[in-house]
């Protein structure tokens, strides 16, 4: 019984993180559009995006394969999956959500998300969703080592892998150099598992700019939906995993409510904070990225020497 | 039932398969099925072999009386029986395999090719089974000269003569080395027996660490002394590769399991730490030349330089542990080695029965010249997907099991390694592991994108057929064995610490798995782990059931056909990314150890802007043969031409030289 309750208990946080993803993908949406002296859209605009576009009929190239129509739906279980296994409620209370869940199973389902939506994007036969996916799987390539490294150097202190453990290590953790150092690394690979500037332009899909756009250039309609609904889960996932893991939090004998406070200003902070690092930098070129990923684990070694 | 006549039913079922086919060779179809019919019977058997040995425990049966060499005996323990059972499940699914793949040999000399696959899975089974010195280099000698014949069993073409050349001369080297590390191992009553080998003490023991660990690894293919194993794997027959690649270098790994749990006992440190830096080396060299390869299976057989490496951080790190006195995450290092082992057999021997399907459909191993066969192969692509996922370390499928199993044993390696320099080198190392699976990734997009997905690059790949159902079946197999250990590992895990708990001393078996059914996990010094692959495989569901529920709830909306957009041009194949271009960011990333050479030849006339064609073509420079190979092989040739001198030709000049030579030898005894 204990599996199924600690199963019902990661739906209902995956449910949650689901629902809440558009609001913060508005919220940085916003957020930068004041950054940019933009009145911009309203703060809820991706919940009616997301409407209008689940309840769209959808194009298919008649080149494509069932492939093509079954990634968004793999793209979107990996993200939902995901989101059940981050630490949203650990820390509120400790033994509750997965008690097996692990950093490395949350890294792959993102993998397995990519894997498939990588494929879909070479599927329709264009040069425009081959270049997207290729500049995507080159990405993954860098920033896989480098979030590695950064969550390393959260969990070899709590030696543990498993989150719930690292959450309740990095709540008691004092802040210091190291932990500057880490929230550092953990920020820049934030930036490119997100699709942001510098990394990636999330508002964009021109070739100078095709990645994560590039790639599902050729969806439309309900499948198109999906995808952006699970990239909003993913990202609030990457900005809660930062927000937990590596910022300061309130002691753990706080109540749950205030707990749950705490956080929630964390990940609005977060999300703000890419909001400003997006306004502040431009895109760079792609073959800078590797040296960008590696600044990230050089930041990751240094936070775990210093420990 | 005794288990000797079951070992001896196994023998004789290959046996017969060899003389059925020598002597059908006259009748291919006849030999072809009797052949590889009783090659997977004598696979199965095998299995059933290792079931009884993990049911009832080890068994010991002698196989001859006194020999020159004394008696030689059979002893199958839990290693053996594990290596046994990965033989036996590949050698049957090949042996399907090859009943229908071998029809595009019956021309060809199929009775030779079916009667040395036979001798080749059978000297395998001899080579994880006997415990003699003599008859292991016996079995593992025909092992390879039986794969030696394999490779060079399309003799027409240059290219399998020159890899069959390159695989004799490297696997000799190989031998040379493994004869090496049992001879350091015989004690003074010259038994050759494995259960009185002991081994040596001081830096003879080191040397023979040494010896296993190049012997070995040269079948292994580790870097780098892999040279052979990208010329070899593709030039053999499809079925014979799947083997090679999945089955045969574990059988060096059975070689170094062997020695570094048995015969060597607990090493010092250093002994796990140069075999994880060559782990760490051949896996991800391994996959950066994986990826930058267009021809299928030469891809496939760098991947399996990058598994091996793999395979290896685990075993690398179980020495660690060992050393360090932890026999508890010694378990688990060992037995994410060993789980590995089995997945890699799995997975890799069906890419490459995929990767033949593919072949025999378009005559075409390149992989720039195919495209769109999801469409005319629908079953051999949804099982090399299964594949390319598995390979990928993605969850649900089995690779993600062994992986996260060596991402634990290499996290917990500050246990072993106190202070900064255990913790630097499980950062460093679990990083590597992850750029390792990233490239993976990225690379099995790739194959699997070429070869399935958009158009049809070419008119072979536009008129493929799907395979035949002797085909098929073999891959569904193991398709479906890549799910049922990914979701359900814990089984396996639990025979595989029972596999290597009598090596450890003290029984990781309490301290590996969870007792429950659903999660695997640890505990050991201080450091715990869980996982649960199933609960991971429900969450999976859960999320595909959702994104369905939303769609549904949502009401119909319909899905319209429509051209894909190529700015206003009638799309064409010609317009798909290509391999090349897929793999251009990683390659210029990786340019300080690629070395591409790019070439791009274009014929421009008349017209200066309108070119008539373009080719581009990008040369990579393998470092390792430059560095390595290269200067041996002009120092070896520079050598043998200065030797020459000494051979004149005249006889009185050769009688001087022994007269010499005597001279010099009685002078030296002289002096004691």
């Amino acid at each position: 019984m204990d599996l199924l309750m600690q199963f019902l208990v990661g739906l209902a946080q995956a449910a949650m993180v689901a629902s809440l993803a558009p609001l913060a993908a508005g919220l940085i949406k916003t957020a930068k559009a004041r950054l940019q002296n933009r009145r911009g859209p309203g703060i809820l605009q991706p919940y009616y995006d997301l409407a209008k576009f689940l309840g769209k009929d959808s194009v298919a190239s008649p080149t494509t394969s069932w492939l093509f129509a079954a990634a968004p739906t793999v793209y979107f279980a990996a993200a939902l999956g995901a989101a059940a296994l981050a630490p949203v409620l650990a820390p509120l209370a400790f033994g509750l959500g997965m008690g097996f869940a692990d950093l490395f199973m949350l890294l792959y389902l993102f993998a397995l998300g990519r894997f498939f939506l990588a494929l879909a994007s070479l599927d329709a036969g264009s040069a425009f969703g081959g270049m997207g996916g290729s500049r995507e799987m080159f990405i993954a390539v860098l920033a896989e080592p480098a979030i590695l490294l950064a969550l390393l150097s959260v969990a070899l202190p709590a030696k543990s892998t498993g989150l719930a453990a690292m959450a309740a290590s990095a709540a008691g953790v004092k802040w210091t150099l190291s932990e500057v150092f880490a929230a550092g690394a953990f920020f820049i690979v934030l930036l490119a598992e997100t699709g942001r500037i510098p990394v990636d332009n999330p508002d964009t899909h021109l070739e100078l700019t095709m990645v994560h756009e590039g790639m599902i250039l050729e969806y439309s309609g309900r499948p198109l939906g999906l995808i952006h609904w699970a990239v909003a889960i993913k990202q609030l996932v990457m900005i809660t995993l930062f927000a937990v893991l590596f910022l300061p939090g309130a002691p753990l004998s706080w109540p749950p409510l205030a707990q749950a406070a705490v956080l929630a200003a964390k990940v609005v902070a977060t999300a703000l904070a890419l909001a400003a690092a997006e306004t502040a930098t431009n895109k760079m070129r792609l073959f800078r990225i590797p040296a960008f990923m590696s600044v990230s684990g050089v930041l990751a070694l240094l936070a775990l020497v210093a420990r | 039932m005794e288990f000797v006549y079951l070992y001896a039913a196994m023998a004789t079922a290959f046996v017969a398969a060899t003389a059925g086919a020598l002597s059908l060779r006259a009748r291919p179809e006849a030999a072809n099925r009797l052949a590889h019919g009783l090659s997977a019977l004598g696979s199965l058997l095998a299995l059933a072999g290792a079931a009884f040995v993990f049911s009832a425990g080890p068994q010991e049966f002698t196989l001859t009386g006194d020999t020159l060499f004394g008696p030689v005996a059979v002893r199958v323990d839990y290693l053996s029986a594990f290596f046994l059972a990965v033989i036996g499940a590949v050698g049957a699914a090949a042996s399907v395999y090859a009943i229908a793949y071998s029809r595009e040999y019956y021309g060809r000399r199929l009775g030779a090719m079916a009667a040395l696959y036979a001798a080749f899975l059978l000297s395998m089974l001899a080579v994880v089974t006997v415990s003699h010195v003599v008859a292991f280099i016996v079995a593992w000698e025909l092992m390879t000269v039986t794969s030696f014949l394999l490779v060079a069993h399309e003799r027409e073409k240059a290219a399998s003569r020159r890899a069959a050349y390159v695989y004799f001369v490297m696997t000799h080297i190989g031998t040379a080395f493994i004869m090496a590390a049992f001879l350091l191992l015989v004690p003074p009553t010259g038994s050759m027996a494995f259960a009185d080998l002991s081994a040596p003490t001081g830096w003879l023991r080191d040397a023979a660490f040494l010896c296993a660990l190049v012997g070995f690894g040269t079948k292994a293919g580790i870097i780098p002394l892999h040279v052979w194993l990208p010329e070899a794997h593709p030039a053999a027959p499809t079925h014979v590769s799947a083997v090679m690649s999945g089955v045969m270098i574990k059988t060096a790994i059975y070689g170094l399991a062997r020695f570094y749990l048995e015969f060597l006992g607990t090493g010092p440190l250093w002994w796990g730490a140069a075999v994880l830096a060559v782990a760490a080396l051949s896996s991800v060299l391994g996959v950066l030349y994986a990826l930058m390869q267009h021809d299928v299976k030469r891809l496939l057989a760098y991947s399996s330089v990058e598994n091996i490496g793999i395979i290896l951080l685990g075993m690398g790190g179980g020495m660690a542990f060992t050393s360090a006195g932890l026999p508890g995450l010694a378990g688990l290092a060992w037995a994410a080695a060993l789980f590995h082992v089995l997945n890699h057999a799995v997975f890799k021997s069906l890419l490459f029965m995929g990767a033949g399907a593919v072949l025999q459909a378009t005559h075409t191993r390149d992989i720039e010249h195919l495209g769109g066969l999801i469409r005319f192969m629908p079953y051999t692509a949804a099982f090399f997907l299964a594949g390319a996922v598995a390979i990928s370390g993605l969850p649900p499928l089995n690779g993600f099991v062994s992986e996260w199993l060596t991402f634990q044993a290499l996290f917990a390696l500050p246990a072993a390694l106190a202070g900064l320099t255990g913790k630097l080198t499980a950062a460093v190392l679990v990083s590597l592991l992850g750029l390792t699976g990233a490239l993976a990734a990225a690379c099995f997009v790739k194959v699997f994108a070429m070869i399935f997905l958009a158009k049809p690059r070419s008119a072979h790949a536009a008129e493929a057929q799907e395979a035949s159902g002797l085909m098929l079946a073999p891959m569904g197999f193991l398709a479906a064995a890549c799910l049922a250990l990914g979701v359900l590992p814990v089984p396996l895990l639990g025979l595989l610490t029972r596999t290597v708990a009598p090596f450890l001393g003290e029984a990781p078996a309490t301290t590996l798995a969870t007792g429950d059914w659903y999660a695997m996990g640890f505990k050991a010094a201080a450091t715990t782990g869980t996982m649960s692959p199933a609960a991971l495989a429900g969450l999976l569901l859960a999320g595909a059931a959702a994104a369905f529920a939303g769609y549904r709830l949502y009401g119909r909306a319909g899905r319209t056909a429509g051209e894909t957009w190529t700015c206003g041009i009638v799309p064409t194949a010609r317009m798909e990314y290509t391999a090349t271009g897929f793999a251009e960011p990683i390659r210029r990333a990786f340019r300080a150890v690629l070395l591409p050479k790019p070439d791009v030849v274009v014929e421009r006339d008349p017209h200066r802007y309108f070119g008539r064609r373009m080719v581009f073509h990008v040369k990579i420079t393998y470092v390792l043969s430059e560095l390595v190979y290269r200067p041996v092989n002009r120092g070896a040739v520079a050598l043998a031409r200065y030797m020459k001198r000494l051979q004149t030709g005249s006889v009185q000049l050769y009688v001087g030289y022994i007269m010499a030579v005597t001279i010099v030898v009685l002078v030296w005894s002289i002096r004691w």
